[in-house]
């Protein structure tokens, strides 16, 4: 279990037990931004999962895990969606998520619409429970480290707010990067500041979001890092979005499961795109 | 005062309060305790001190710079305040003048040589006064008023010496809360009970800390040995 | 500066973010408050406890609060202090001025008091006969300047010295020339003494009410709290309902929450108990003491399921950390207490119809949470806001399209899939080298931010077929 967080400096010990991990099956939940945008996150995961020794499902009738609605206050659009989900995963052993946003979602807030149905509260909990960000599943359950993976250069890295603040997600990217041939680590300046992505805030709020993450990028370039690496889409696409606005091309955004699974030489020889 | 408006409002306050969490207890023992059981947790929700002695606690806090604005020094009898009161004029190049406070253990001191009754009401003086505690946790004396001790003496004057008796020092803010408790037993609270920890002060422009904002600049605590 | 309106924050956030210094203002104060609280918090290994034990004091207390508030009433009558009741503001205030007129009053004097200013004796006091005198070096400086406060804790940080310079030379009786900060305190001090000592009544808030003693503590650093409170011959407290807690005890470890995470130190200079008027032979002190205890929207809190708001201590770390507050200001907020905690509160002391922006201009990041001394959850707070908002149909109509639509979509994962595989062809329409600069509808987005173009086609249409060409191979 968790030791508690300081504010001084988070430490964290979050091993969790699991024995025979390849006894127990996990639901792959790729969220709609990676699955619209960005599928080699997905396989990546799936790559990493199966590395880990894990069996590794992919339910097709999977969608939104429903922050859209949650965030902007539409609690009945919310459970609309969750029943969804949690019928289509609350049967597995583990539920995996490649973003910190979408598994804090099912983690924290899935209960927060169902006070008033014990039924579907008691499945949302049971769903909650067996829920997990990847990065941190990897190496929290799976004991997970890479290896055999080389990636010259350096990285700097955001820390998305509900993976690091609601999950605890911080050590476990770094430990298993540090796995890395040919990768160093440059830290970034406020990596646990918002980057201003915020789900719908980044259009409700467009002028807001821009200056926090112009300052972001300021941040990013400061580091003279070749790649940019973090755990959420959302938060890659607005920095990656606005580092290209303003003609940056030295600096690549990559999630991290990316480059831990090797795919970071196919998708960066590959075309312009960060 | 629409005293019918205030019957109405506070009637509206109780039953509102009331609506909203209908099945809470009044049940006044049990609130006194759950009271008392959050304060069990004190021991473990407080600093440590630079020392278990509080005297030298208070002493190695001001010595550390942490106190604001202020300095200290210890002396062994009441009989030598004077003279100490001497030394911080020179130190500070000021005239022998300054505000005793009307207390018999201080008028009686031998003052010879200084003025002991400036009007604090102009401003650049020193004040005297004496003490009802010292608090180590946050460096700080504690005056109360009454009929000898006017709590402008502690706010007028430009600088201020404030009389420790080293026995009236307590540890923590805790040490004086249940004196506070005491005190109200015997139905004596004071008007005011002040925790001076350090000069006036402000960083309301850009945030550049300046001492001496209305109140006193300079702040010299004297902990007197034989009190 | 005229106040800005809660319901106007669109625009004030245009007007915020096109002010070219205002980041540079704001920082100056938020960088160092963070910094000092991270380190106060570093040099306070038992930081921890003493949050968790403060929650407990506010949560108990808030608990038992019609106790608590008779417990008060009781034992400050018994010290002598006449007590009010204020369902409202505007009642609040009319309280205040009616005592003050009662007395003759022709001046007073007031310290820094957040709830004077929710409650509009700021405004009541300038449309009536009698002159308001802001003791608070802050205050007294937003008081010549006109302008309203754009921060809890400093006020007037949107004022640079420069400003102040040009305040005090125009104002004081006896300025000073000097640019310097150290002078121009000293030219406020010179310029309030005697206003201090013949004012005929001072006005207070209050940090804590101590219940067991009917009291009121002070928590201050100028000294002007006292200076307010003591030479006038009546003293009026001002004070909302939450302050309350048990007894001097339990506000201790509240006091050790306060100052760390407001300004970083350990303790402000000067902690008063105040304790009811005059004791006959006393040397100095108001003959009468008036506490004005106010609710104005603090039990609707209460019966909305938000008493959890009701534990701030007005520290005002959760702006100090927000990175909305840090670009765009206190003034953008349109309300006395702007940032997270603002967000909250003025939904329940104004309404949620006029306030209600402000809830969603908010990245739901928790950083607030993290800082908040006594745990207040601020982004479920906010959100749940965003609900009654939501049931009220206060969002534009074209948002509630988009987000209904998109659950619908959501809840039929066939169609979802559809749809998201139409998605990405009609994006490719507009993509070049990788990039979408512009495509219809998402100029929320591509106006600052280039939209990186998708892949290729959707995971589950390539998983599909990836599956399909296992099986049809093995």
């Amino acid at each position: 279990m968790s030791q508690k967080i300081t504010n001084a400096g988070r430490t964290q010990s979050n091993t969790i037990e699991c024995l025979n991990i390849s006894e127990k099956k996990v639901g792959l939940f790729v969220t709609c931004l990676v699955n619209t945008m960005r599928p080699s996150i997905g396989f990546a995961s799936i790559t990493l999962l199966e590395q880990a020794g894990c069996t590794v499902e992919v339910p097709e009738l999977q969608s939104c895990c429903g922050q859209p609605a949650f965030n902007s206050g539409d609690d009945e659009g919310t459970r609309q969606v969750a029943y969804q989900t949690i019928k289509q995963f609350e049967h597995f052993d583990y539920v995996v998520l490649p973003s910190g946003s979408c598994a804090a979602m099912i983690k924290k807030n899935f209960i927060e619409v169902f006070k008033d149905q014990p039924e579907w509260l008691e499945r949302a909990k049971h769903l909650a429970s067996i829920t997990h960000e990847l990065l941190s599943f990897l190496v929290d359950v799976c004991h997970f480290q890479p290896s055999d993976i080389e990636l010259d250069g350096s990285y700097t890295y955001h820390d998305s707010c509900s993976g690091y603040r609601s999950l605890n997600v911080y050590e476990q990217p770094r430990k298993m990067l540090s796995k890395v041939k040919g990768l160093d680590h440059k830290p970034l300046n406020s990596h646990a500041e918002c980057c201003g992505f915020g789900g719908t805030f980044c259009v409700k709020y467009s002028d807001i979001s821009n200056e926090i993450v112009a300052e972001k990028v300021e941040n990013v370039l400061a580091t003279e890092a070749d790649y940019l690496l973090g755990g959420d889409m959302g938060c890659l696409m607005n920095i990656a979005g606005k580092l290209n606005r303003e003609g940056h091309k030295e600096i690549k955004a990559l999630h991290t499961a990316e480059v831990l699974a090797g795919l970071a030489p196919q998708i960066l020889g590959g075309k312009d795109a960060s | 005062m629409n005293s019918q408006q205030n019957e109405q409002s506070r009637a509206k306050i109780f039953s509102a309060i009331k609506a909203a969490a209908p099945t809470v207890t009044m049940d006044v023992k049990t609130i006194q305790e759950e009271a008392l059981e959050i304060l069990k947790e004190s021991e473990f929700a407080r600093p440590k001190l630079l020392s278990e002695d509080a005297t030298q606690a208070l002493v190695l806090r001001i010595e550390a710079g942490l106190v604001i604005g202020t300095s200290c020094e210890k002396l062994s009898t009441l009989a030598d305040l004077p003279h100490s009161v001497k030394q911080f004029f020179g130190k500070h190049s000021l005239p022998h003048s300054l505000k005793v406070q009307g207390v018999e253990q201080l008028e009686k001191l031998n003052w010879q040589g200084i003025s002991t009754d400036s009007d604090i009401q102009q401003d650049n003086t020193v004040g005297l006064c004496w003490a009802e505690y010292g608090v180590a946790e946050t460096g700080s004396f504690v005056v109360h008023s009454s009929a000898d001790m006017p709590i402008l003496l502690n706010f007028l004057p430009l600088y201020l010496i404030a009389v420790i008796p080293k026995s009236k020092i307590l540890h923590y803010m805790d040490d004086y809360a249940l004196i506070a408790n005491e005190i109200a037993k015997k139905a004596e609270t004071p008007r005011n009970m002040c925790l001076i920890s350090g000069v006036s002060g402000t960083t309301d422009i850009e945030g550049v800390l300046v001492q001496g904002a209305h109140g006193p600049e300079i702040l010299h605590l004297i902990i007197v040995e034989d009190q | 500066m005229q106040a800005n309106r809660p319901e106007d924050f669109s625009k004030n956030v245009s007007k915020a973010l096109a002010q070219p210094d205002l980041k540079k203002i704001i920082r100056r104060t938020t960088d160092k408050a963070e910094t000092k609280r991270a380190e106060a918090v570093a040099n306070f290994p038992e930081f921890e406890n003493a949050r968790s034990q403060g929650q407990k004091v506010k949560d108990h207390t808030i608990k038992y609060m019609d106790h608590y508030l008779a417990e008060f009433e009781k034992n400050a009558l018994a010290q002598g202090t006449v007590v009010h009741w204020a369902s409202t503001g505007e009642e609040a205030a009319k309280i205040v001025l009616d005592i003050c007129r009662q007395h003759k009053a022709k001046k007073v004097t007031r310290s820094k008091s957040m709830l004077g200013e929710e409650i509009g004796l700021t405004h009541a006091f300038d449309n009536s006969e009698m002159e308001r005198i802001e003791t608070d070096l802050a205050e007294h400086i937003i008081q010549l300047a006109g302008d309203p406060p754009s921060h809890i804790v400093w006020p007037a940080m949107h004022r640079s010295r420069e400003d102040v310079v040009k305040l005090f030379r125009e104002f004081h009786t006896d300025p000073t020339y000097s640019e310097e900060i150290t002078d121009l305190v000293r030219s406020a001090r010179r310029d309030l003494r005697t206003k201090f000592l013949t004012s005929d009544i001072g006005i207070s808030g209050s940090n804590f009410l101590l219940a067991d003693s009917g009291s009121s503590c002070t928590v201050t650093n100028e000294g002007n709290a006292e200076l307010t409170i003591t030479p006038p011959k009546v003293h009026i407290v001002t004070a909302g309902i939450e302050k309350l807690v048990p007894s001097m005890a339990h506000a201790v470890p509240l006091l050790r929450l306060l100052t760390r995470s407001a300004t970083g130190a350990e303790i402000t200079q000067y902690i008063t108990f105040h304790n009811g008027p005059k004791r006959p032979n006393d040397a100095d002190g108001p003959q009468e003491c008036h506490i004005v205890l106010v609710d104005n929207g603090r039990t609707k809190m209460l019966a909305e399921g938000m008493e959890e708001m009701l534990r701030c201590i007005r520290c005002g770390a959760c702006m100090n950390h927000c990175v909305v507050y840090k670009h765009i200001g206190g003034h953008a907020y349109g309300s006395v207490y702007p940032g997270p905690m603002g967000s909250v509160l003025t939904p329940h002391l104004n309404s949620l119809e006029v306030a209600n922006k402000q809830t969603h201009a908010c990245t739901l990041n928790g950083r607030c949470e993290d800082v908040c001394p006594v745990n207040i959850p601020l982004p479920k707070l906010l959100r749940s806001l965003r609900a009654q908002s939501w049931q009220k149909k206060y969002e534009p109509l074209t948002n509630r399209f988009v987000v209904q639509s998109f659950a619908m979509m959501a809840k039929r994962p066939r169609l979802f899939q559809l749809l998201s595989s139409c998605g990405v062809i009609f994006m490719k329409v507009f993509s070049r080298k990788g990039w979408i600069k512009y495509m219809p509808f998402t100029s929320g987005w591509t106006r600052n931010r280039d939209l990186i173009e998708p892949e290729s086609t959707t995971f589950m249409h390539q998983y599909k077929k990836m599956k399909k060409a296992k099986s049809g191979g093995a």
